[in-house]
């Protein structure tokens, strides 16, 4: 049994005593309105404590115009006492009640009209509408006909008798707490003491509170989160670069032919602008155009500087890690970075036009193409993911290249990202004598899988309900 | 990326084993079976591997990867006395040709279909869309050699390929759909590129579209194979690609001489690799004898030169293999990557946050505590948006894309608060207070640095909350600061502030202005608040 409220206490106190009552007694009782008696009364039914009857009772009024004819008889009635043996019609026309009068006399057949002359018909009178008219509530065809000429209301009236039960009865005598209930605690009553023969409300726990939503990050902001502190804890050192970048650090150092698909206004997006080129640019020139001195043959053709100097919203991080070797060219260096690049995409479901890649790179003496997969089941292992697996694959300045893959419950292999050695075409031009391992990986692919999305544009234009609702801790399984 | 189809019956003769073997083993070459269907499967290959973008390319590749057959394929080339003259006048127009006489072949439905997809796909991946190597392929038994590449008038008239009447060659960049498709690739010369018999037959104007005359039909026994462009590398690639393919075949290849020199030869390259340094790299231990049985099964032809050298041929249809260590993935791919140990590095290191990240960290801790929540903005957006909508003038630093795809992507952010009153807007229906806060890049005159922005919306927002929340945000990132009456029109007049540090203001709150507010489509009032995190003490300098 929920506890009972105030008012139902005082109900069943009063009902105790009047035993079986109507809600307007109670009502004048407690002092409320026999609304809010009848609403206690409900409640302390749900708790088995009393019983309550809803009672409809019908009964009939007059209305104003009804009211006249009960106490002056119909107006066919009062035709009829003037046509008596017989009259004209001209002289029936004078009296007030005719126009009403007269339609009901022909309607019912209780006259006829010859020449000019109205008589009676014998043996047939008003009387039954009379005696109908004066005692509605006694119902009938002549008391629906009454209603129907809008003479006679029929009214319902409801009423609720109200009964204690044995159940109630029994709460009563075993004495139930009257004192009057208070909402809040104040200051006076915690200083005063008063507070011991407070009667604080009782609220019920079965009922959910108003939603509270605390300030939070984005559950996408998690995400880069946890992998930043993966990351750190694998002792990687954090890098942060611009958005604008030179195409000679985006494709050019990368050993990216000025003539490639990916550098083409459809795919970039080129901004108009150029930055000098940087010192030393030349060895850069001379890898694409013949290989420099190394083993490689380069891409042949010519390399223009004007296209190297125009700036574009960077396609990959890879821009931002590769000047920080070209800055940093001594081993070992472990460094990474997450952040937002930039493809020519129309936006849809799944593709968008700016998404964040995580990018990580390790230079050091004797690291190898073993140590570039053990990072990666490392790091993958770390993000929740216990499948791991590589496959051959090609990305233009890493030779060899791999693609990971791992392995999701119930979807199975899934593709999470490439990695490989920076080419030497790459590396020797900055100066750099060691072999580069280095990854990347698409993060809104792990934020669509992990937070259910189908559509890739709710990370960015979140409906607030979306955010509202995204625990801060998920239940993690498998990676997701 | 390029998906070649794969027919199963054609793929087993040539590969003299079973579909199931080949398909389960084929990824690990480097491909994704996209699909399988009842007769054939459809496969990506990577652009780095167009020798794989036809059947017999695969063919080739898998019997060497399944031990069926190793080592370098050769292939004999006879000369076939064919002659090829170059005009002069083209060196600044389509300057390079590359030829071949392609004999014995007996086409049907597939290996037609498997020649033209192979055609498109060099287009594509060697080719750039034909504007450095374009193909054409012709019945031989249909023109008389000698032939000649020439630089024409663009009046002469011939029947382009599925055509019927003459045209000259202005109306076929007008009217012949590959003609429109490629207009732009000759359409500024003089003259264009034209390959004509010694009867002045024309084969084709490349890179446009062939003629109908030379039209290769079921019939066809032998082949004329020209190919211009304007590097040589890539032009002799594509040659050597399609004449090993056919080769694969069953065809015969012969070589013509153009301008006096013999071509093709189709004889590979030479390279001598370390195996010290393969095995450095790879972090495998092989042996020379061992590393050339490896090379030997990825189609090279390989010899163990003493204990540190593998002699290695190059098949002519490599064309991705430039430097060794291109070798030495090959040599990865047929050992097996699963069979690569991995094991972390081992030198100890000490991971770093980055100052300007670690400061974001610090930032969204206070907007958390002041109850606010995080949204992601795109960094792209419109003029209207940053601007138009806030009653600003344009910031004269914002950058602007070249070639927006759409009208509400053409600059990149200067300021936050705009993208946040745009969130307010798209989440209308959401339950009030809203509190909405962003960190993030922001880009002025090319240089990146982190904003900070913070907004609410409700009935009692006003300028009080946002002086408050901005000086909360002051006084835990320690900034010293002073503010003075502002003067921007996004805000009410007598309720708006800026903030100033050292001298240079780097804030702006206040409540926003209701001309804004109808905009936005907002129906409640709006504190809002932007700080340019440079203020911070120690912010770094890019």
């Amino acid at each position: 049994m929920a506890e009972l409220t105030q008012n139902e206490k005082r109900l069943l106190t009063v009902l105790a005593r009047e035993g079986c009552t109507d809600a307007l007694n109670l009502a004048q009782h407690l002092d409320a309105t026999a609304d809010a008696v009848v609403q206690w009364a409900y409640l302390a039914m749900e708790n088995r404590l009393a019983k309550v009857d809803r009672i409809v009772e019908k009964d009939f009024v007059y209305t104003e115009e009804g009211r006249t004819y009960a106490e002056h008889g119909l107006p066919e009635t009062q035709l009829m006492a003037l046509i008596g043996t017989g009259t004209t019609l001209a002289n029936l026309q004078k009296h007030e009640a005719f126009r009403i009068g007269f339609g009901q006399l022909r309607k019912k057949g209780l006259v006829t009209v010859t020449d000019g002359n109205v008589s009676t018909v014998a043996g047939r009178s008003t009387s039954e509408d009379e005696i109908a008219l004066k005692n509605p509530h006694k119902g009938g065809e002549r008391v629906k006909d009454l209603i129907k000429r809008g003479l006679v209301l029929e009214t319902e009236t409801v009423r609720y008798q109200i009964t204690i039960s044995p159940a109630g009865m029994l709460a009563v005598q075993q004495g139930l707490d009257l004192r009057e209930e208070q909402g809040t605690l104040t200051r006076e009553q915690i200083l005063s003491g008063n507070y011991k023969d407070l009667n604080l409300r009782k609220y019920d726990i079965g009922k959910l509170p108003k939603k509270a939503y605390p300030g939070k990050t984005h559950p996408y902001q998690r995400i880069i989160d946890e992998m930043r502190e993966i990351l750190l804890n694998m002792g990687f050192t954090e890098l942060y670069g611009g958005i604008v970048q030179q195409s000679f650090w985006n494709f050019d150092a990368l050993f990216q032919p000025q003539d490639h698909p990916a550098r083409e206004m459809q795919d970039t997006f080129y901004l108009n602008e150029t930055l000098p080129l940087p010192d030393g640019y030349k060895r850069v020139k001379a890898m694409h155009q013949s290989g420099g001195e190394t083993s490689s043959t380069g891409w042949g053709g010519v390399w223009k500087e004007e296209r190297a100097e125009q700036c574009v919203l960077r396609t990959h991080t890879t821009s931002v890690s590769i000047q920080h070797l070209a800055n940093n060219p001594n081993p070992p260096l472990k460094a990474f970075c997450i952040g937002r690049v930039y493809r020519r995409e129309t936006i849809d479901t799944t593709h968008l036009a700016e998404f964040e890649q995580l990018e990580g790179i390790v230079m050091d003496k004797d690291v190898n193409f073993g140590n570039l997969l053990g990072i990666l089941r490392v790091f993958y292992h770390r993000m929740g993911f216990e499948g791991v697996r590589f496959k051959p694959s090609y990305y233009p300045y890493t030779e060899p290249s791999l693609d990971a893959e791992v392995f999701v419950e119930g979807i199975g292999w899934i593709e999470m990202g490439g990695a490989g050695i920076f080419r030497e075409e790459v590396t020797a031009p900055l100066g750099i004598q060691c072999p580069v391992l280095a990854w990347g990986l698409g993060v809104s692919r792990i934020a669509m899988l992990r937070l259910g999305l189908k559509d890739l544009r709710q990370l960015h234009h979140s409906d607030v309900a979306f955010l509202r609702e995204s625990p801060a801790l998920r239940q993690s399984k498998g990676g997701l | 990326m390029a998906v070649i189809t794969l027919p199963y019956k054609y793929l087993e003769r040539l590969t003299k084993t079973d579909r199931k073997t080949i398909l389960e083993k084929v990824p690990l070459i480097g491909s994704d079976v996209e699909r399988m269907e009842e007769d054939h499967a459809d496969v990506e290959f990577f652009p780095d591997r167009p020798d794989l973008f036809s059947p017999e390319g695969v063919a080739r590749a898998m019997r060497g990867f399944l031990g069926i057959e190793t080592g370098l394929p050769v292939y004999p080339v006879k000369p076939s006395g064919i002659t090829f003259t170059i005009d002069p006048m083209l060196a600044a127009i389509r300057p390079v040709l590359g030829a071949a006489v392609i004999r014995g072949v007996t086409f049907d439905d597939e290996s037609i279909q498997s020649i033209m997809s192979l055609q498109e796909s060099l287009h594509w991946a060697v080719g750039r869309g034909r504007s450095k190597v374009a193909i054409g392929i012709h019945d031989l038994d249909t023109v008389e050699p000698p032939f000649h590449y020439i630089a024409s008038p663009r009046s002469r008239r011939f029947v382009p390929l599925d055509c019927t009447e003459e045209m000259t060659m202005d109306e076929i960049l007008l009217k012949h759909a590959k003609g429109q498709e490629y207009a732009n690739l000759v359409k500024d010369f003089d003259r264009f590129p034209l390959i004509v018999d010694s009867g002045d037959h024309v084969l084709s104007f490349p890179p446009i579209i062939n003629s109908e005359r030379t039209k290769v039909t079921m019939k066809t026994k032998n082949i004329i194979l020209d190919t211009t462009g304007t590097e040589r590398k890539a032009v002799l690639a594509a040659v050597n690609i399609i004449c090993t393919a056919m080769a694969e075949g069953g065809a015969r290849i012969e070589s013509v001489t153009i301008n006096g020199v013999q071509t093709p030869t189709l004889a590979p390259a030479e390279r001598t690799v370390s195996v010290k340094e393969c095995n450095k790299l790879l972090g495998i231990h092989l042996s020379a004898a061992e590393m050339a049985a490896h090379l030997e099964r990825m189609r090279f032809g390989a010899r163990a030169e003493g204990p540190d050298a593998v002699n290695v041929l190059v098949p002519c249809y490599r064309a991705d293999i430039m430097h060794d260590w291109d070798t030495f993935e090959d040599v990865a791919i047929a050992y097996g990557y699963e069979r690569i140990s991995d094991l972390p590095p081992e030198t100890f290191t000490v991971g770093k946050p980055h100052p300007v990240q670690e400061l974001g960290r610090v930032a969204r801790e206070i907007f958390c505590g002041l109850g606010f929540l995080e949204v992601m903005p795109f960094t792209l957006t419109s003029e209207a948006t940053l601007f138009g909508k806030m009653r600003r003038s344009e910031n004269t630093g914002v950058l602007h894309v070249m070639h927006p795809i759409t009208v509400d992507n053409t600059v990149v952010r200067t300021e936050l608060v705009p993208l946040l009153m745009e969130f307010l807007s798209m989440n209308r229906h959401r339950e009030l207070p809203q509190r909405l806060f962003t960190i993030g890049d922001v880009v002025e005159c090319c240089a990146t640095y982190q904003k900070a922005g913070g907004i609410s919306m409700h009935p009692g927002a006003d300028f009080s909350e946002a002086y408050a929340f901005m000086d909360a945000m002051l006084r835990e990132l320690s900034i010293d600061y002073c503010v003075r009456e502002s003067s921007d029109e996004a805000f009410i007049e007598g309720r708006r502030g800026d903030v100033f540090t050292g001298g240079k203001k780097v804030g702006v709150f206040g409540e926003i202005h209701p001309a804004v507010l109808n905009a936005f489509e907002l129906e409640h009032p709006v504190a809002a608040f932007e700080l340019d995190l440079r203020a911070v003490p120690g912010y770094p300098a890019l």
